[in-house]
C-alpha cells in the first residue's frame, strides 16, 4: 500500500549532482540529476527506446544521454536527439516528477502533478536552522515502510532494543502516555517522571540524578515522524512546561517506500544546546545512529517473518494505541485515494 | 508504590474534526490490568427517577463524542 499524492524525501540534496542517481520510489524507477545551473530534475529511469535505466547514462550539457543507443532527453523528459536520425517519435518521452529542495533534502511529488503544492511539504526546519545543531543521514531498510512508522510511534521498545543508548526500563514500566488523535494526525506524548536518565542522556547531558523525561511524537501522513525529546533534572518543572537545566533535541524521520518490502529511511538529529559544538553534534548523532542500526536489525527480522508467514495473526497491547491510530489514518487515506482514482478512470 | 501504580498508563484523546475548539475532548484510559476507564459524569438520583433508570446501579453519563472516540480509537 502506498499513498501517492504526497511529497516524499527522495534524497539528500548533497547526493544530487551531475552524475545521474537512480532510485526506486513507490515501485517507480526514477533518475535524479542537476542541470548546469544547479536545478534538480527527476524523471522516469527508463529509456523510452529499450528500457535501459537512464541513470546508467551521462549528462551532455543539460541532456541525459542513454548509455545504450545515445538517445538524449531534456529536462522535460522529452527525447530531443536520436543518433543517426532526425525524426523523433512523439512518444519518445518519459514521465517527469515535481521536485523541491528543502531542509537539505530533495523532495519529490509522486502523485498527480497538478496537485503538487510545495506549501504542503512537512516542516523539518531543525535540520538547517542556525538555532539548532543538526546532522542527518540515510538508511536503506529491507522492510515495509509501515514497520518503521510503527517503531517510532511506540517507544517502549527503547527499553529493550536500545538499552545501551537511549533506553532504560522506565520507558516501559513508568511511562504516562497520552495519544491525541485528529483526523489526519497522531501525537503521542510520553512522560517518564523522576526516573534514571538513559546512558546517552548521561553522556551528553551530564545528568547525575533522576530526570523528568519527555518524548512527544508527531505523526503526519504518509510517514513523517518528528520527535521532541529531552530531559531535565527531576522536580524542575518540565511536566508543567518549564524546561531548564537539561537537554532538548529533535529526532526527525522521513520514510520513503522503495517497494512493498524495502524502504528509504531519511533521518536527522538536532539539539538546541551548545549548537555550534560540532563534536557534540557528532557525539549525539553517533549515539542515535547506533540505536537506529539496532532498529534496522529488528525491521529486517520482522519483514523476514512476514515474508515467510503472510498475514499472520497479531496481538495488540496498550502501548500500540498510537500505532493503531496511525495505521487507521493511513488505511482511510489510501481508500479515499483509490476511490478518487477509480472515479477518475471511470469518467 | 502499590501493585497497580503507574506502569504504562495510556490516555486516548479524540480531537475530532474541529467542532468546538474550546471544548476539552474527553479521555479514555487504558490500565495495565486490562480495564478501560472513561471520563463521564455521575447520574443523579433525580435524573434516574426522571428517566426511570436503575436507582442502585453504577451509571455514568458520557459525552457523545466519547462514543465516537471509542468507535474510532479502540
Amino acid at each position: 500500500m502506498f499513498l501517492r499524492n504526497y511529497w516524499y524525501v527522495a534524497a539528500s540534496a548533497a547526493d544530487i549532482g551531475r552524475k545521474p542517481l537512480g532510485r526506486v520510489i513507490l515501485n517507480e524507477p526514477i533518475v535524479f540529476f542537476r542541470t548546469e545551473d544547479g536545478t534538480p530534475v527527476a524523471f522516469e529511469d527508463r529509456c523510452a527506446h529499450r528500457h535501459l535505466p537512464l541513470s546508467m547514462g551521462k549528462l551532455v550539457g543539460d541532456r541525459l544521454q542513454c548509455h545504450y543507443h545515445g538517445l538524449q532527453y531534456d529536462r522535460t523528459g522529452r527525447c530531443v536527439r536520436i543518433p543517426g536520425q532526425e525524426q523523433i517519435p512523439p512518444d519518445a518521452k518519459v514521465k517527469t516528477y515535481p521536485v523541491v529542495e528543502r531542509h537539505r533534502w530533495l523532495w519529490i511529488w509522486m502523485g498527480d502533478p497538478a496537485l503538487a503544492d510545495p506549501a504542503t511539504i512537512t516542516d523539518f526546519h531543525w535540520l538547517d536552522d542556525a538555532a539548532w545543531g543538526a546532522k542527518s543521514s540515510y538508511l536503506y531498510v529491507k522492510a515495509n515502510w509501515q514497520l518503521i512508522v510503527d517503531n517510532l510511534l511506540d517507544l517502549t521498545h527503547l527499553a529493550f532494543v536500545h538499552e545501551t543508548t537511549i533506553g532504560n526500563s522506565a520507558l516501559a514500566e513508568h511511562a504516562s502516555v497520552k495519544v491525541t488523535r485528529a483526523p489526519n494526525n497522531v501525537v503521542v506524548t510520553r512522560w517518564i517522571v523522576d526516573q534514571p536518565a538513559p546512558p546517552t542522556f548521561v553522556k551528553v547531558g551530564g545528568f547525575t540524578g533522576n530526570v523528568d523525561r519527555w518524548q512527544i511524537i508527531d505523526f503526519t501522513p504518509p510517514a513523517f515522524l518528528r520527535l521532541d525529546v529531552g530531559a531535565t533534572p527531576t522536580g524542575t518543572g518540565a511536566p508543567q512546561g518549564t524546561r531548564v537545566g537539561g537537554i532538548s533535541m529533535r529526532n526527525l524521520n522521513a520514510i520513503t517506500p522503495e517497494t512493498e518490502k524495502t524502504s528509504h529511511y531519511f533521518w536527522g538529529q538536532a539539539h538546541d544546546f551548545d549548537v555550534t559544538n560540532a563534536a557534540l553534534t557528532q557525539k549525539i548523532f553517533e549515539q542515535i545512529e547506533t540505536a537506529f542500526h539496532e532498529d534496522v536489525a529488528v525491521f529486517t527480522a520482522q519483514q523476514r517473518n512476514l515474508d515467510l508467514i503472510p498475514d499472520p495473526p497479531q496481538v495488540d497491547i496498550n502501548a500500540d494505541t498510537g500505532v493503531i491510530q496511525a495505521r487507521r489514518i493511513l488505511d482511510r487515506l489510501h481508500g479515499e485515494e483509490q476511490a478518487a482514482l477509480h472515479a477518475t478512470a471511470a469518467e | 508504590m502499590t501493585e497497580n501504580a503507574v506502569k504504562l498508563r495510556v490516555e486516548l484523546v479524540w480531537q475530532g474534526d474541529g467542532g468546538d475548539a474550546a471544548r476539552t475532548p474527553p479521555s479514555i484510559y487504558l490500565t495495565a490490568d486490562g480495564r478501560v476507564i472513561l471520563q463521564g459524569a455521575a447520574v443523579s438520583r433525580a435524573e434516574r427517577e426522571a428517566l426511570a433508570l436503575p436507582l442502585d446501579a453504577e451509571l455514568i453519563s458520557v459525552d457523545r463524542t466519547l462514543i465516537r472516540a471509542i468507535k474510532d480509537m479502540l
